[in-house]
Parts: structure tokens; C-alpha cells; sequence
């Protein structure tokens, strides 16, 4: 798992994955309009590495040597295991080639995972928790707002330009007007957003067909119940860890540059269809 | 007695005549003997105690409203508009694909991938469907990414426009008309039926000319004045995408009519239902019956 709240070491609860630690929130894809935004955004997330590095220890980037990616960027990759065509693509979001491709297939009535369905549900986040929900993975508590925010918490967009990547950690009201004027499109749209109990730390992990690597068995497990689930081949997923235990905050998209070394061989073996004992 | 919701946001409450219609639906259903509570996007956490759900408020698989949808499903409470209605509709791409499989009539239509953009492929799309062309942006609503070309420079600044809200866009035949026939189709039968009379100035339903937005005008049309072959094609379009609420714009040129788009959440706040004036008692009777 990545520490992405920045100022708590994770080496003690066995959290830790080998993938690389992001310093903050950070969207490998670009939406339309997001650009003519980034300076406002970087002016916040500025901001708000400051605060988490006050706190504690400081988030180091990317640790693992960049070395040839499994797959190209944007390239998609269809894989035949279980009877089912599997689309692996870093972006699956409305729209985007993986979309419509995995859409041609349904109309052409073949079995693919994910379906077009799976995609939209898992990447905008209140549905994502609420369909986690119901088949029983722990899930953070979550409410739709325009203005008002509990603090501490994690907001998220709700709206065409936002993707579950962007997720913004508020501590103070300061913090909070600036983050919700910037996610809201200044309160065009509403957002999510998740109460954190005091300690809470967040950290990503990425699942590739449902397996993780090197992280502890609570994660592997929510890892195999959510691919079950949105049958999403790669994945990063959010969680939240309080003394309450670990829940899922979200769902988002995956760079294949973002993967270590040993996702990249997991996903490879995939690719080649290898068996898993 | 029976709770039903209904989901508005801001943004559909921008004109007196939005509200009147919420209203107007409000005070249909309460004299129909049910409780109606309108719920804003903070209200979703609600959804689960309604009996029904009725959505007002522009649908996108992207916004709250697919959310408010995907809510009511979860929880076995029937919706207008389902998120299955809002997925297709909201996208071109989807929507097209469901028509053709369904072989419903369209005006020559092609998906172009942003991989597939070559001087080449467009002027082969030129020489089979003609001049001009229409580029549509899949998700575009009130004709507002819906684009007429005459030559492939043209073609190409609308298309890396478009792109850059969606890897896939629509080209389509042009068809010519002075209006469009909606016809309204709830649960696979004729709702009401009505005229969209097109501005001369453009070719859209709504569209921005010279900095002002012109509408287009809107007459309510019984259906005994509506050719047979309208409502039919209306209804089968509606029938490719789903069960709910529809409005269904068609060209009938000479009598050889084609479909254009099939819209969920269509507008009933601008005279639509003037001719029928038991649309609101059909939905709510629809949703309470599902």
C-alpha cells in the first residue's frame, strides 16, 4: 500500500505493497478541462503537501527505478481466461477507447469483463461503496454535499471532469473552502466526501486480477472480493485505516508506469496466460 | 400511503417554467393520494425510503443523477429514469449501437475512433453520406457538441475538438428538415407527441447564434395528427433502449422517416404535453405499478 496521507508509517500493520509511494493526490489521466485548471489544482495540492509533510514523516516518490512497462500507454490489451475476453487498459472511464470497446462487445453479445456496467459503477465513488457494501466489503461512510464538509475527510468529485484519482484529504475549513470550490467547479456540481477518524491514515494498493503483491492479508482479500465484484483487471484501490480496521474509500485507474516491478511481471503472466496454482 | 421522490439539482431549477412543471408533477401525484418530497443531490441517503424515484434533472452516467439511479436499484425502488435509460441515451455511441442492432431507421451513421482520423477515412465518409456531414460529440445534450461540415479542413478542427471529450464520435448523414416530430413513449406506448420547429437560422433544436441562444419553437400535436409511421418508429426506437420514459426525435421527410436520437428525461416544461393532459398521472401510474 502507498501512504498517501504522508505522515504516518504503515511498515508495522504489514500495510505495505512495493508499489511506488505517490506524495499526494495526483491524476495520471488527463480529463477534458482539466488543464485549464491545473494551476489552481497544483496551487491546492501545494498546499496540502505542506500540511501532511508537517505532520510527520515526508512521502517519497516513485522509489522503484522506472524500467520498461508491460504495455505501452493507452494501449489495451484483450485476454482470453475463463471463457471471458478481458480488457486490461489503464483507463477504463466513460468515453475512453477501453469503454467503447468493452461497449462493441457487448452489442456484439460476447461474455467481457469488465462490462461496460462494472466500469461506470466502480469509478464514481458513492456507487462503487454502496454496490461494495452490499456484498459485504467494509466501506467508508460517505455523504454528497455542495459546502458543507466534517473534518477531518476525503472528498472526491462527483462530475464529468472528476475521476476517483483526484481525492483531496481536508483537515481544516481554510483547507476545505479551497478544495470544494476547485472539485465543485465553484459549487456547480456536488461532491463525496468521507469523515476520517482522528489517527486515520489512507494508502493505495494496486490489484492486478484481483491480486495484490506483497501486502497483508486483509488487503489480498479485499483485493480477490473486489475484483469479484467489478471483475476490473487493474486496479489501484483506496483504503482507509482508523482503529476501527481497514475500509475501502475508492477505486480509481491504474498507469502501467505506475506498477512495480513484480505488478508488472503479475500482469505480464496474465498477458501470456499463465496458469496461477 | 406511497412515497415518492423527486430528484432535481439546481442547475433544473433555472426557469420558471422548470419549476412550474416540478410543481405541476408535485400536485398531480399528491392528488393521485401520494407523498411526494423533492430530494436534492444531499438528499440521496433518502432514496432507500421512497417507493419510487422520479428524476428531473439533466441525466449523465457522470453526474449525480446516475448515481441517484444506481441507488434506487440497489435498493429495489423503480426509477425514472433507470440507469440503464441513462447509460445508453446519455452516450451516442450506445444509444446508435442499440437502434442499428434493433435495425430501427437512422440516417447514415458511422463511429469514428480517434485512431481511425486520417484525411483519408473522412474524405471516403464524405464520398458515401455526402455534404455536409454532422460530428456529434457522443455525450452532447440540447444539440450543443453537434456540428454541420462541408469539407474535410472543417471535419477536422470539430473532430480534435470532440476528441478531446471523447476517444469515439458520431458521423452521421445530413438530413434536412423544418422540424423535428417528438414523440413521447412511456412503457412502449405513446405518451404525447409534439413538433420542435427548427430556427431558420440554424439547424439545431437550440443553438448559439450571434451570442444569443435561440430556441426552437414547440407545438403540441394530438395524435390523430401525427402520421401512424411516426409513432411506430418512435415506439421502436424507444423499444431498443428500454421500458421507461423517452422522447423520441424523428425526421419525416417525404414520408421516409428516421430516428435522430432517442432522449431520456425528455423536457415536458415547454408545452410538450399541452394536447395530452394526463402525461404526469401515466408516469406516476408507470413507476407505481413497476
Amino acid at each position: 500500500m502507498n501512504d498517501r496521507k504522508g505522515y504516518t508509517s504503515q511498515t508495522d500493520g504489514g500495510l505495505q505493497t512495493e508499489s511506488p509511494i505517490v506524495a499526494g493526490p495526483a491524476n495520471p489521466f488527463s480529463r477534458p478541462g482539466m488543464n485549464r485548471r491545473a494551476k489552481i489544482r497544483e496551487t491546492i495540492l501545494a498546499e496540502t503537501h505542506v500540511r501532511m509533510e508537517t505532520g510527520g514523516n515526508h512521502a517519497h516518490a516513485h522509489l522503484v527505478p522506472k524500467k520498461e512497462p508491460v504495455m505501452t500507454r493507452d494501449s489495451l490489451a484483450l485476454v482470453m481466461r475463463d471463457h471471458a475476453c478481458h480488457v486490461i487498459a489503464e483507463d477504463y472511464s466513460y468515453k475512453t477507447e477501453a469503454y467503447y470497446t468493452i461497449l462493441e462487445h457487448e452489442q456484439a453479445g460476447e461474455n467481457i469483463c469488465p462490462s461496460s456496467r462494472d466500469v461506470l459503477d466502480a469509478f464514481v465513488v458513492p456507487i462503487c461503496l454502496e454496490r461494495a457494501k452490499l456484498t459485504g466489503i467494509p466501506v467508508m461512510e460517505w455523504g454528497i454535499s455542495q459546502a458543507y464538509v466534517p473534518l477531518p475527510a476525503i472528498l472526491y468529485g462527483l462530475n464529468y471532469f472528476a475521476t476517483a484519482s483526484d481525492f483531496f484529504v481536508v483537515q481544516d475549513n481554510e483547507q476545505a473552502k479551497d478544495v470544494v470550490k476547485h472539485i465543485t467547479n465553484k459549487g456547480k456540481y456536488p461532491f463525496c466526501y468521507q469523515k476520517l477518524d482522528d489517527g486515520a491514515t489512507i494508502h493505495t494498493c494496486t490489484a492486478v486480477f484481483g491480486q495484490t503483491v506483497g501486502s497483508c492479508t486483509a488487503v489480498r482479500e479485499f483485493a480477490e472480493k473486489i475484483y469479484e465484484l467489478f471483475s476490473i483487471p487493474l486496479v489501484s484501490m483506496v483504503f482507509v485505516k482508523s482503529a476501527n480496521g481497514i475500509v475501502l474509500s475508492s477505486l480509481a485507474p491504474t498507469r502501467y508506469t505506475h506498477l512495480t516491478q513484480k505488478e508488472r511481471a503479475l500482469l505480464a503472466a496474465y498477458r501470456e496466460d499463465q496458469e496461477f496454482l | 400511503m406511497s412515497r415518492l421522490g423527486i430528484f432535481v439539482d439546481r442547475k433544473t431549477l433555472s426557469n420558471s417554467e422548470q419549476l412550474s412543471a416540478l410543481i405541476h408533477c408535485r400536485d398531480v401525484a399528491e392528488g393521485m393520494g401520494h407523498n411526494v418530497e423533492f430530494l436534492f443531490p444531499v438528499d440521496i441517503n433518502k432514496i432507500p425510503k421512497m417507493d419510487a424515484l422520479f428524476i428531473r434533472a439533466r441525466t449523465d452516467p457522470m453526474n449525480i443523477t446516475y448515481v441517484a439511479a444506481r441507488m434506487a436499484d440497489f435498493h429495489g425502488i423503480p426509477v425514472i429514469d433507470d440507469s440503464d435509460s441513462i447509460q445508453i441515451c446519455g452516450d451516442k455511441i450506445n444509444m446508435y449501437s442499440h437502434l442499428m442492432k434493433k435495425n430501427v431507421s437512422l440516417p447514415q451513421t458511422v463511429f469514428l475512433s480517434k485512431n481511425d482520423l486520417s484525411v483519408e477515412r473522412v474524405s471516403e465518409l464524405f464520398d458515401r453520406m455526402g455534404t455536409p456531414l454532422i460530428v456529434k460529440e457522443p455525450s452532447t445534450s440540447f444539440s450543443l457538441r453537434v456540428e454541420k461540415v462541408n469539407d474535410i479542413a472543417a471535419f477536422f478542427r470539430v473532430a480534435r475538438r470532440f476528441i478531446k471529450m471523447s476517444d469515439w464520435i458520431v458521423v452521421q448523414q445530413y438530413v434536412e428538415s423544418t422540424y423535428d416530430w417528438r414523440v413521447g413513449v412511456l412503457g412502449g406506448r405513446l405518451l404525447y407527441a409534439c413538433k420542435y420547429t427548427i430556427p431558420s437560422v440554424t439547424f439545431k433544436i437550440q443553438a448559439s447564434v450571434n451570442g444569443h441562444i435561440v430556441y426552437c419553437g414547440v407545438e403540441s400535436v394530438p395524435e390523430t395528427a401525427v402520421p401512424p409511421h411516426v409513432i411506430q418508429l418512435g415506439i421502436d426506437a424507444a423499444d431498443a433502449v428500454g421500458n421507461g420514459l423517452y422522447g423520441v426525435d424523428i425526421k419525416n421527410n417525404n414520408g421516409d422517416a428516421c430516428v435522430i436520437e432517442v432522449n431520456d428525461n425528455p423536457s415536458l416544461e415547454s408545452g410538450e404535453d399541452t394536447c395530452y393532459p394526463h402525461v404526469y398521472e401515466q408516469i406516476i401510474d408507470h413507476l407505481f405499478a413497476a
